[in-house]
């Protein structure tokens, strides 16, 4: 059943893996959709997207919550109509489909009034705003401008705003993009709620094990495993990205089932996608990122794939005695990132065959399969300043290519802060 | 076919052709007017091929796809209108436009009246393609491939000259004609 | 009166065709889709699940955006569909068994295959939304590059045959397959029948990376529609290079209407796993390829295939 996804605080994962039943279609527009599927928990400040997002939506409609440890008391408990669900996601959400279709249940009226921005009646005999053929503000809307572009010649740029809720970029991402025709000539990132941390994270045990690592030693096989695992979750929503769901499908499940030691199918996997042009026509030479660029902001596998032997495994003397090493690529660009996760999962498995017991010890950061992680934020927040001068310039298939080969995950900062917020109340 | 269904279907394509012919300076967008007008352009594609003239009835068709996007968008490229998503006036210069559109109509529809037409009807031709084909090309054949190679090299050339990075160097930088004096193209 | 009943069988036969090439489309990609994940198949669930999607759309609701072009959004994939029903309509099962053969079928084919791209550029216009806007751009781009190449290569089977009917290339096959007389053609024309029915590799239109593209706003029915119609043209583009290209009813032991469907089948599956199997290319790469490398190489397809025939 086709379902819209919103992934909160903390359930990307969860949310991800919703894709491997057979009766889930996680849809990339809400037209598409029955049920809007809540996940976590979102922060008060996109409550107008989201019910934006769900008037759009057509009927017969369901928005269903599925709190997944969310504090209680989130004020998405107060939103006008939906269901709270715990477990058996996609057994629940078939019923509540039948239901919806049969008639059983009604479906959801709109939540904001369904009016247009301004009145549709300007001057002129089609109210196109003035008396000249284009003049003045038609029916309220101001025209586009006219800017220069890369030919020389000055046409007009079309603002738009993306987000937050668009499927190809994290949850919360909003950016102000200003376009002529295909290329992106202005970009802004706005100010995210999860990163300024207006929602805490879950409290749940188990959160993962790099967030614990922060404060508890971890076992080097756990962290390795899960780092592993993160990678390929990556390739998958990355595959999709690229028009390859089928194949994203397969690689999510691969993420669940690869074993410590045995890294033969992530090699496999690396070379199917050198033959699928994943990594070839689709992503060589774009969104190249100069080492200079990103010294010093722990990008991880970022900074790593442009060249910057960064990570913060190599000072502790755990991995040092399994004789860790950097792998670092040249290029830069998002098949360089890539292949440096493909690599550096295949390296994960291998170093977790050989962790045997050892385990890290709590130093306040940690090298997370995104960068490094610290409980003031994750490497998201330090690479989003970056985004701007990025994307300018390029054209818009190939600025998402980047944002997804970035792998920001925003909620991971304020997840780091809301475990330590915890522990401040706990102690 | 019968003569009567024939007739209809006339009728039908000619109807068409002139209400989307009208409606070209009826609306009040780029877009729907180019649309109009290749709308009315297929219902002559149409008649023609009513008419037994299958091949220039579908390359009308054809063509006319092409150029009607193409002139849209280099419409809207240079129109202050993003996309041609807001209403415009489309019509402009109204009495000059008026008397020039009367006065054509006048002229065009007044031919049927002033020119004596042959009155005896040709037999429909078996290859129409192929004699349409010889009586085209069959004497100018060498000037009409010398004609489109000419063409394609203007077209070519005309791409490289307004290209950013022309002939001459990248157009942002001032680019400059290099003068017969040798080193004195190095100024720029 | 036979007149028009023949015609009349003929338009009928032709949307049967139609409907079941689009189903099968449906369930073949679904099964491409299932093999390239490495699931289990479930027949049952293959065959059912296209029928049970579809039901779904056609009781959702239609959703409106703020000013839309209403007519041409409606009007869109039902010309969308059309088209791929006139290109369908020439392709010949067997030498007598064909719905209609215009002594120019190959001047209606390429008729045809233009007109895809205002359909496709209505589409997108039409909700007056950004994202699909910027998809109709993106398949206007498209198509202006794919659309010589995919000419000439069509053309360059003419050539053998002396004349423009889809039937005489399929009959000048009869010794020689033009996909051997002429090793450039299939693999040009499998490139732009991708393009042209923007499927998988060449999806920009309607590109995830677009959320949907010129269909982001499609809902209901007219969703059911436009998927449905993209599917008919992928089925016609595979028939017509069956005809073209693979000597159409030509073929030892089976009767020449089997050969037909075969072949259809065999360029479907190329078609549909190359959605599965390659990532999806820049529109600037396409662009450029197109111009650059496809067009000369369809010229040069078209002067060996000529020399050949002097």
């Amino acid at each position: 059943m086709p379902v819209f996804a919103v992934a909160g605080s903390g359930t990307r994962e969860q949310v991800q893996d919703l894709r491997l039943d057979v009766h889930m279609q996680l849809v990339d527009t809400p037209r598409a959709a029955t049920i809007l599927l809540v996940a976590g928990a979102i922060p008060e400040e996109l409550a107008e997207a989201l019910a934006r997002l769900h008037d759009s939506i057509p009927h017969p409609r369901c928005t269903v919550w599925w709190p997944l440890g969310a504090p209680s008391g989130a004020w998405l408990g107060s939103f006008p109509h939906h269901v709270a669900i715990e477990d058996q996601v996609p057994g629940r959400l078939t019923a509540i489909q039948r239901e919806l279709l049969s008639g059983q249940r009604p479906s959801e009226p709109p939540i904001l009034p369904d009016v247009d921005a301004a009145p549709w009646r300007g001057v002129g005999p089609f109210g196109q705003g003035g008396t000249g053929m284009t003049g003045g503000t038609p029916y309220g809307r101001p025209m586009a401008e006219l800017g220069p572009d890369r030919d020389g010649l000055r046409l007009d740029v079309l603002p738009l705003t993306v987000g937050p809720f668009f499927p190809r970029f994290p949850a919360g991402l909003v950016l102000d993009a200003k376009l002529a025709g295909d290329i992106l000539v202005e970009v802004a990132v706005r100010d995210n709620p999860f990163v300024t941390n207006s929602v805490r994270g879950n409290d749940r045990a188990g959160r993962g094990p790099f967030l614990r690592a922060l404060t508890e030693p971890v076992s080097l096989a756990e962290l390795e495993l899960a780092r592993a695992r993160a990678h390929l979750r990556w390739v998958a929503d990355a595959l999709a990205a690229c028009e390859l769901a089928a194949l994203g499908l397969r690689v999510l499940r691969l993420a669940t089932a690869i074993m410590p030691g045995d890294s033969e199918p992530v090699e496999s996997l690396a070379r199917v996608l050198g033959w699928t042009q994943a990594l070839g026509w689709s992503t060589r030479g774009v969104g190249r990122i100069e080492a200079a660029a990103l010294e010093g902001l722990g990008a991880g596998p970022v900074a790593r794939a442009s060249g910057l032997p960064d990570d913060l495994r190599a000072q502790d003397q755990a991995y040092r005695d399994l004789g860790f090493e950097p792998i670092v690529q040249a290029e830069g660009d998002a098949a360089a990132r890539w292949r440096q996760r493909l690599a550096e999962a295949t390296q994960s498995l291998e170093l977790a065959g050989r962790a045997g017991d050892r385990r890290t010890i709590p130093t306040g950061s940690i090298e997370s399969p995104r960068g490094l992680l610290e409980p003031a934020g994750g490497p998201a927040a330090r690479l989003l300043p970056l985004i701007p001068g990025l994307l300018e310039g390029m054209e818009w298939g190939d600025a998402v290519t980047t944002l997804v080969s970035l792998d920001l995950d925003l909620e991971e900062a304020s997840a780091a802060a809301g475990q330590a917020h915890g522990e401040a109340v706990a102690s | 076919m019968n003569d009567l269904l024939a007739d209809a279907i006339f009728w039908a394509f000619a109807a068409g052709s002139v209400t989307t012919g009208l409606r070209v300076f009826r609306t009040d967008s780029m877009m729907r007017a180019a649309f109009y007008l290749l709308a009315s352009f297929a219902g002559v594609g149409g008649i023609l091929v009513l008419l037994g003239a299958e091949f220039l009835g579908m390359v009308l068709i054809l063509m006319m796809a092409g150029e009607m996007l193409i002139m849209a968008i280099v419409m809207v490229m240079f129109m202050m209108n993003p996309a041609g998503l807001n209403p415009m006036w489309m019509v402009h210069q109204h009495r000059v436009a008026v008397a020039a559109g009367a006065g054509s109509f006048v002229l065009l529809a007044s031919l049927p009246f002033l020119v004596k037409f042959p009155d005896r009807p040709a037999p429909q031709p078996e290859e129409a393609t192929a004699e349409l084909g010889t009586e085209l090309l069959g004497d100018s054949m060498l000037v009409f491939q010398t004609a489109g190679v000419a063409l394609l090299s203007t077209m070519i050339g005309a791409v490289v000259i307004a290209n950013r990075s022309g002939r001459f160097g990248v157009a942002e930088e001032g680019s400059q004609e290099p003068t017969v004096e040798p080193g004195a193209g190095d100024q720029r | 009166m036979s007149e028009y009943a023949a015609a009349g069988v003929a338009i009928a036969a032709v949307g049967a065709a139609l409907l079941a090439g689009v189903y099968f489309v449906a369930v073949f990609d679904r099964l491409i889709g299932a093999l390239v994940e490495g699931r289990p198949l479930q027949w049952s669930r293959l065959l059912a699940e296209p029928v049970q999607s579809s039901a779904l759309m056609a009781v959702q609701q239609r959703r409106t955006t703020e000013r839309p072009d209403a007519p041409a959004w409606a009007l869109a994939p039902a010309l969308f569909a059309g088209l791929a029903a006139v290109a369908l309509a020439m392709v010949p099962l067997d030498r007598d068994l064909v719905a209609t053969d215009p002594a120019t079928g190959f001047v209606v084919f390429s008729a045809a295959i233009a007109m895809v791209m205002i359909a496709v550029y209505l589409h997108g216009w039409s909700p007056n939304s950004a994202f699909a806007l910027h998809g109709a751009y993106r398949y206007g781009a498209q198509a202006l590059s794919f659309q010589i190449p995919f000419l000439l290569a069509m053309l360059a089977t003419v050539l053998p045959a002396e004349s423009l009917s889809i039937v005489e290339i399929v009959n000048a096959q009869e010794s020689l397959w033009n996909v051997v007389r002429q090793p450039a053609g299939l693999p040009l024309y499998l490139v732009v029948g991708v393009a042209v029915s923007f499927w998988g590799p060449l999806n920009l239109p309607d590109g995830s990376d677009l959320a949907g593209g010129t269909s982001v706003e499609d809902s209901g029915l007219s969703r059911l529609l436009w998927k449905a119609a993209r599917a008919a043209m992928l089925v016609s583009v595979a028939a017509m290079g069956a005809a073209a290209f693979l000597g159409g009813w030509w073929g030892p032991w089976l009767a020449g209407p089997v050969w037909v469907v075969l072949k259809t089948v065999a360029l479907l599956g190329v078609l549909l796993a190359s959605g599965h199997l390659l990532a999806r290319v820049r529109i600037e790469q396409f662009v450029l390829v197109s111009w650059v490398v496809l067009i000369p190489l369809a010229l040069l397809n078209v002067f060996v295939s000529g020399a050949f025939l002097l």
